[in-house]
């Protein structure tokens, strides 16, 4: 089976285009204050990331810090952690001193330990469904939907993987009895296809079993099957979107296998709306992207497939483990090939709307203000879905929701010790030198952000 | 830092790797059994009553040997001191070439020796490709430093003197090899051995003569000269005759503890017409500790404890068979731990996906029986599966808690998927109850504090340390490995120093003064 339709839009804008998308992009993102938290705090990251030591130091304080049970612990770890840096400046000698003293130690835990829970708190929505609830309710009344993710510890039993799938139940059903009651916000509901549901949960597969194996994708597709099954029917009959997240290319045969195999029942015919991840990271993303369009489109469901688009949250572990492994990776290593590449993945999306929403999930101005281009030439605002990450793309999330884009904030749930895996994954990912976020902070005219890749 | 580059491992994750493993093992099954008979100057004879099974399967016969004796043994010392006067005068590059003429046999056959180590030691899929690529990596590695040691370093140089020093073979080297790497410890012993100049006599374990002859004849078509490489299948007697004999200069062992002692015993005391002093390289057993300190993750440490203790049924001598927690985190990680073993899936080795697949024999069947028992008199069963499969040499997966101390279970090596969970006040505890050890194999500790890493580092007897990772898998060239006390002689396979056990030094120097005149 081909892809080919019989009259494919075209959807390869042209660059006068992007760069007109970008000045609208970027003329909304400048009418933010310019003090706010958001720029506060990505101006700290900047900082702490020119200073690798010391980032890591951080870091792993960060990792650590809901395990330490006292606040000199906290101190204890900090000390150890900036005695690791080699070649000290004056600011971490000061630090140290500090988490070193038997009179400082207590404060200096204090702080630290509420400097990670202030961080944590900007990434995460709260600590549990009801906790959330009320910013949910806020975001949408403010033109912004969401998706939810209960953050959590790594499955490793049976009765883990059961208490997620609870989870993910009891959180489905608070949403749909809360979302009723949010006003109407016609291009948050509605697009081409029909109606878009409100209540949105994302879920990961490798969350709802034990026996989740890169050797042996059906092991974990079995185990998890009827978790996932229970979701699937508890979506379809709420009205709830349910996407399935996307993990390290371990795992990636295990969800689509599963995910496809369930759509593939009767009953999931006509719903719920799924949605599954591309990674644009991957290099061979395209050739994957034709397979799941070529299975949606044998499928027969009635419901468009939505394939949330990002560049991918496991880049050094895909290296690190590439290069352990005598292997060639898996992703690209050239940052503008990467960005090429997610920006293929956007015009085929765009150019299959007969199958597929498309959601682009990036924070980099270039692959927005490129799909915002090509969705104009796809057939409008319409025919795309913008997603951010809470707490690092807030103001981005603002200025396309002021634009009339559907944007939706992927917003995690849940407490800090399940939320420092993905916590400390947000903050590598936001403050790595290839970093989209520090390429903006660092440019002097917002208008080299918009050049083609 | 050196620039050894390991072979690559199968992406196993790739459905197009598995399916070609699966075919490898078809082909290879069609092929059973394996003529796996003593092969002496490059000529099979004798019987084929020795005969090795799938462990998963014991009915299926993989390959078919004699018992060698003394008569196999005295013609075998009589080739090597032939092979020792014709490979031993080699160039050394001479030699490192046909050596990596094997390796790249190796790498030809890798599919079939990954199918044949599934097949005759029950070593699911990701381990028997592991051990392939350390098989080639023990050659290369070895390779590259018997290059370094023939370009021997400068001694001082004087006017007036001439000083080199040249590594020369010590001779014949008994090799005696366990079945749990049947291809990689057999091949690192045997590479060490004939790389330096040596000839080698080569004993297979009882219960992987087919690998072994795998590995003899991979060997032979690179090159080597037939008459220094022998291989004596059979029982322990080749063993035990090779390290009597007055012509044997290294024996190269990996085994038990016992079996080690008394090989070291007997080396020491020279045979009538012995001229030389035999060396002993020698691995032996362990009772290796994972620790997780107070602030481990336990989302990392329960998958790395489940490998270390139950990947290839709990039969690496690296593999973790105690686990000493902090008490802040038993209670927590007792439950995970024991979850995660409800749910891990014993079965043939050949499926993809399977956590613990068989042990090698009945004995071990049954000693595992035998420890379970103990357990549950002395302590308490956590976890051990119910489910498992039948008609194979199967054990549950087990971890046993609270066992008194001075328990048998926790001094002694098992060899079998169990694991003892002891619950510790301090790190410091732990790393005392690890001193009182006659064992230092391998080591591991899971912590976020660097601090108590380095403390524990310098308290820890061990050969290899794992910090905030599994105990077991170590790489040639990255992780060195061997244990200390009486875990093995501290010679590290697959590091810098390990060739030195295999040569013997001979400084010369020549004075080049005449009648004043320095030439």
């Amino acid at each position: 089976m081909t892809n080919t339709i019989l009259d494919p839009p075209a959807t390869t804008p042209r660059e006068s285009e992007v760069r007109a998308a970008g000045r609208l992009l970027i003329t909304a993102l400048e009418d933010e204050k310019p003090l706010s938290a958001a720029r506060f705090n990505s101006m700290m990251v900047d900082r702490i990331s020119d200073h690798e030591k010391l980032k890591a130091a951080l870091f792993r304080l960060v990792d650590v810090t809901p395990m330490c049970r006292d606040t000199p612990e906290v101190a204890d770890h900090l000390a150890a952690l900036l005695g690791e840096i080699e070649d000290p400046g004056r600011g971490v000698r000061l630090m140290r001193r500090a988490a070193g003293s038997p009179v400082l130690a207590g404060a200096t835990g204090m702080v630290a330990r509420a400097g990670v829970k202030g961080m944590a708190s900007r990434f995460i929505v709260g600590e549990s469904v009801d906790d959330a609830l009320g910013e949910l309710a806020g975001m949408w009344r403010r033109g912004v939907a969401s998706t939810v993710d209960l953050l959590g510890e790594a499955t490793v039993t049976e009765r883990e993987a059961d208490a997620y799938a609870a989870r993910c139940e009891q959180t489905l059903l608070a949403l749909a009895a809360a979302a009723p009651s949010w006003p109407s916000r016609p291009h948050l509901e509605n697009d081409m296809h029909g109606p878009v549901p409100r209540v949105n949960l994302s879920v990961k597969v490798s969350a709802m079993t034990p026996n989740a194996r890169s050797d042996d994708p059906g092991r974990g597709a079995a185990g998890a099957a009827d978790r996932l099954l229970g979701l699937l029917r508890a979506a379809r009959d709420l009205d709830a979107h349910l996407h399935v997240d996307m993990e390290s290319l371990d795992l990636r045969d295990t969800v689509t296998g599963l995910v496809f195999d369930l759509l593939s029942e009767p009953e999931f015919r006509d719903g719920p709306s799924v949605g599954m991840v591309m990674q644009g990271y991957l290099t061979d993303s395209p050739e994957e992207l034709d397979r799941w369009l070529d299975w949606q489109n044998g499928s027969g469901r009635s419901t468009p497939l939505t394939v949330r688009l990002v560049k991918g949250a496991y880049w050094d572990h895909e290296v690190v483990e590439a290069r352990q492994s005598g292997w060639v990776p898996p992703v690209f290593t050239d940052r503008s090939a990467c960005d090429r590449n997610f920006e293929g993945l956007t015009r085929t999306l765009l150019s299959r709307l007969d199958l597929v929403r498309p959601a682009i999930a990036s924070h980099n101005l270039r692959s927005i203000s490129h799909a915002m281009a090509a969705a104009e030439l796809a057939g409008g605002i319409d025919a795309i879905e913008f997603q951010v990450l809470r707490g690092l793309g807030d103001d981005i999330e603002k200025a396309l929701a002021e634009l009339g884009f559907r944007v939706r904030t992927y917003s995690p749930i849940g407490d800090l010790i399940a939320g420092m895996a993905y916590l400390v994954r947000r903050l590598l990912e936001n403050t790595s030198n290839d970093s989209f976020l520090r390429a903006r902070a660092g440019a002097e005219n917002l208008d080299s952000l918009l050049v083609a890749p | 830092m050196n620039t050894f580059v390991n072979e690559s491992l199968l992406e196993i994750r790739r459905r197009s790797v598995r399916d070609s493993l699966v075919e490898s093992l078809a082909a290879l099954d069609g092929e059973l059994p394996i003529d796996a008979r003593t092969v002496i100057g490059g000529t099979r004879s004798g019987g084929r009553e020795l005969v090795s099974s799938d462990p998963g399967s014991p009915g299926t016969r993989v390959a078919e040997a004699g018992f060698s004796g003394a008569e196999e043994v005295a013609h075998a010392v009589e080739a090597a001191k032939r092979g020792t006067f014709a490979w031993g005068r080699l160039p050394a590059d001479e030699r490192v070439r046909t050596m990596r003429r094997a390796a790249d046999g190796m790498r030809r056959e890798r599919n079939r020796l990954t199918a044949l180590i599934v097949r005759e030691c029950g070593k699911p899929w990701g381990d028997a490709d592991a051990e392939v690529c350390e098989a080639i990596d023990f050659i290369e590695y070895y390779a590259q430093q018997a290059l370094a040691l023939d370009r021997a370093p400068d001694l001082v140089q004087v006017p007036g003197e001439r000083n080199h020093i040249t590594y020369l073979p010590r001779g014949i080297v008994a090799v005696i090899a366990p079945w749990n790497f049947p291809l990689a410890i057999s091949t690192g012993m045997t590479a060490a051995g004939l790389v330096t100049g040596n000839s080698v006599i080569y004993k297979p374990a009882e219960q992987s003569p087919g690998v072994g002859s795998e590995m003899v004849r991979i060997f032979l078509d690179a090159g080597i000269d037939p008459d220094a490489i022998s291989f004596l299948p059979g029982d322990d007697t080749p063993g035990r005759l090779l390290v009597e004999h007055p012509s044997i200069q290294t024996i190269v062992f990996t085994g038990s503890c016992a079996a080690g002692l008394e090989i070291n015993a007997q080396a020491a005391r020279p045979a009538p017409g012995q001229t030389h002093i035999k060396r002993v390289v020698a691995e032996m057993g362990g009772k290796n500790c994972l620790v997780v300190d107070a602030d481990a993750d336990l989302d990392e440490v329960v998958p790395a404890a489940i490998d270390s203790a139950f990947g290839f049924a709990g039969q690496k001598c690296s593999a973790a068979s105690r686990i000493l927690v902090h008490e802040a985190l038993y209670d927590q990680l007792s439950e995970r731990l024991a979850g995660a073993v409800d749910s891990a899936l014993v079965g043939q080795a050949e499926n993809f996906g399977v956590d613990t697949g068989p042990v090698i024999d009945t004995e071990s069947v049954e000693r595992h029986r035998r420890y379970v028992e103990l357990g549950s008199a002395e302590g308490t069963l956590l976890a051990s599966q119910a489910e498992i499969p039948t008609g194979g040499n199967f054990c549950a997966p087990t971890v046993v808690a609270d066992l008194p101390p001075g328990s048998e279970l926790l001094t002694s090596e098992v060899f079998a998927p169990l694991v003892t969970l002891e619950r510790v006040p301090s790190l410091e505890a732990a790393a005392a109850a690890i001193d009182s050890s006659a064992f230092a194999l391998t080591g591991g500790l899971f912590t976020r504090n660097p601090e108590h890493a380095r403390q524990f580092e310098l308290a820890s007897p061990v050969g290899n340390l794992y910090i905030n990772r599994g105990t077991t898998g170590a790489m040639v060239g990255r992780q060195p490995f061997g244990g200390n006390r009486l875990s093995g002689t501290g010679s590290k396979a697959g590091g810098p120093g390990y060739l030195s056990y295999f040569v013997e030094p001979r400084v010369t120097c020549e004075n080049t003064m005449r009648h004043g005149l320095v030439v």
